[in-house]
């Protein structure tokens, strides 16, 4: 016995999570009249389009420089890498290491993850489905934090501005690098988290009889627990 | 019928979709997915009031973290600082319209927004005003809560302040004291909200 709300014939509102009956593929919640489906209709293969289109943007945005610095007229241009390069050189490695994490590893890590998770909900995986749902979290929890170095940028270019002493121009780098941000942001919402659950359902269909769990909601408070 | 009261009293998982009886809580408590164990729902203490005072401080700190200065630096008797308009038109004037258009999104727009849907859903429901307008009001307020990116850029404006330092002399402002307290506001309005609650009071007072 499945006891997903899919094989019941049921679906949850992706806003407001009413459980609905569901009539037709794609029908209107009773409660907020969100039109949806039971499953994000081709989530896959829209994380794929996503994630692609950030890949791509990634390479413009690590060729490119992400800032010109003037001194007293003369340009000085910086990918992101250049500029991490640049910090280890004067010793600051606290910013160094944040930058590094936050604009080089971060998207990568993200856009990695994006995939295993579309490769999860494929094939038969190793992964434990724990592990499935910390990576899709992880994914999702990540998403803004990229756009740090494009924030860092709009500042320190508004704040130098010094005329010809000193002056920062954002460069074509930061345009990519933004774009990236935003299309891994897009990939991460539209993947459906239960598409994970269901290949793992049609790959493990016989443990799933033997095993045979009951599942409770579990409660969990701060006073009131056990009462 | 029977069909209708027995969904109203079901849950369905958002991670992994399994079907599951709806738990009754008591204020403080949260439920977990016993299958998956992601979070359900929870039921927060005081909310509708609570939210309100989170919004309305929320909202005050708003108009000073966008137009007072942030940070400025010195250097050779010239001094120049920015808030966060001069951000944006600093790179509108540069022709980087994609990331002034991002920048004042995530850290202007779509916070302000949040906040103003928050303190108008919870005054409407306080009072007892609820519309059909106000679907649309909590629908948008679910569909912004990946896209606010104040602590991002508090983030990034402490970087910028640690990269700063070391090139001139550089003052913080009152523009950021005022983000800071933008950001606790905002943060708290996500944790205040009751969202489960505020969509059954919703359906209830719109049925009848």
């Amino acid at each position: 016995m499945s006891n997903k709300a899919l094989a019941a014939g049921f679906g949850s509102c992706p806003q407001c999570h009413k459980l609905n009956v569901m009539f037709a593929e794609k029908q209107a919640c009773t409660r907020c009249l969100t039109v949806f489906s039971s499953r994000k209709p081709k989530s896959l293969e829209y994380t794929l389009a996503w994630t692609l289109a950030a890949l791509v943007m990634f390479i413009p945005a690590n060729i490119y420089p992400m800032m010109v610095f003037y001194t007293f007229g003369k340009p000085d241009a910086s990918t992101i890498l250049e500029g991490i390069a640049i910090f280890i050189q004067m010793g600051m490695f606290p910013v160094a290491i944040i930058i590094f994490i936050a604009s080089f590893v971060v998207p990568l890590a993200k856009i990695m993850g994006l995939f295993t998770l579309m490769y999860n909900a494929k094939r038969k995986t190793k992964l434990t489905l724990k592990q499935q749902g910390k990576l899709y979290h992880l994914v999702e929890f990540l998403g803004p934090w990229s756009m740090l170095d494009v924030f860092v940028v709009a500042v320190m270019a508004a704040v130098v501005n010094l005329g010809f002493i000193t002056s920062i121009e954002p460069a074509a780098g930061i345009t990519y690098f933004t774009l990236m941000v935003v299309f891994t942001i897009f990939a991460a919402e539209s993947f459906d988290p239960r598409l994970l659950w269901d290949n793992h359902q049609k790959h493990h269909h016989n443990e799933t009889f033997s095993q045979k769990r009951t599942t409770k909601t579990k409660i969990t408070g701060d006073k009131h627990h056990g009462e | 019928m029977k069909r209708h009261s027995v969904i109203n009293n079901m849950h369905a998982c958002r991670q992994c979709d399994t079907l599951l009886p709806m738990p009754l809580l008591s204020e403080g408590q949260k439920a977990l997915c016993g299958c998956c164990g992601a979070e359900l729902f929870s039921r927060k203490r005081n909310a509708i009031n609570r939210t309100i005072a989170v919004a309305i401080a929320g909202l005050l700190f708003l108009l000073p973290a966008i137009f007072l200065p942030i940070i400025g630096i010195g250097a050779a008797g010239i001094y120049n600082d920015a808030s966060l308009v001069d951000c944006i038109t600093l790179l509108i004037e540069r022709r980087n319209y994609i990331i002034a258009f991002a920048v004042f999104m995530f850290t202007i727009a779509i916070p302000a927004v949040r906040l103003i849907t928050a303190l108008y859903i919870s005054l409407c429901i306080k009072f007892y005003r609820v519309k059909p307008s106000l679907l649309v009001f909590f629908r948008s307020y679910h569909l912004f809560d990946t896209w606010t990116m104040i602590h991002v850029f508090f983030m990034g404006v402490i970087v910028s302040m640690y990269k700063l330092s070391a090139m001139a002399d550089m003052q913080i402002d009152g523009g950021l004291y005022s983000l800071i307290l933008l950001l606790f506001c905002s943060t708290l309005v996500s944790v205040t909200m009751d969202q489960h609650s505020v969509w059954q009071k919703l359906e209830r007072s719109l049925e009848q």
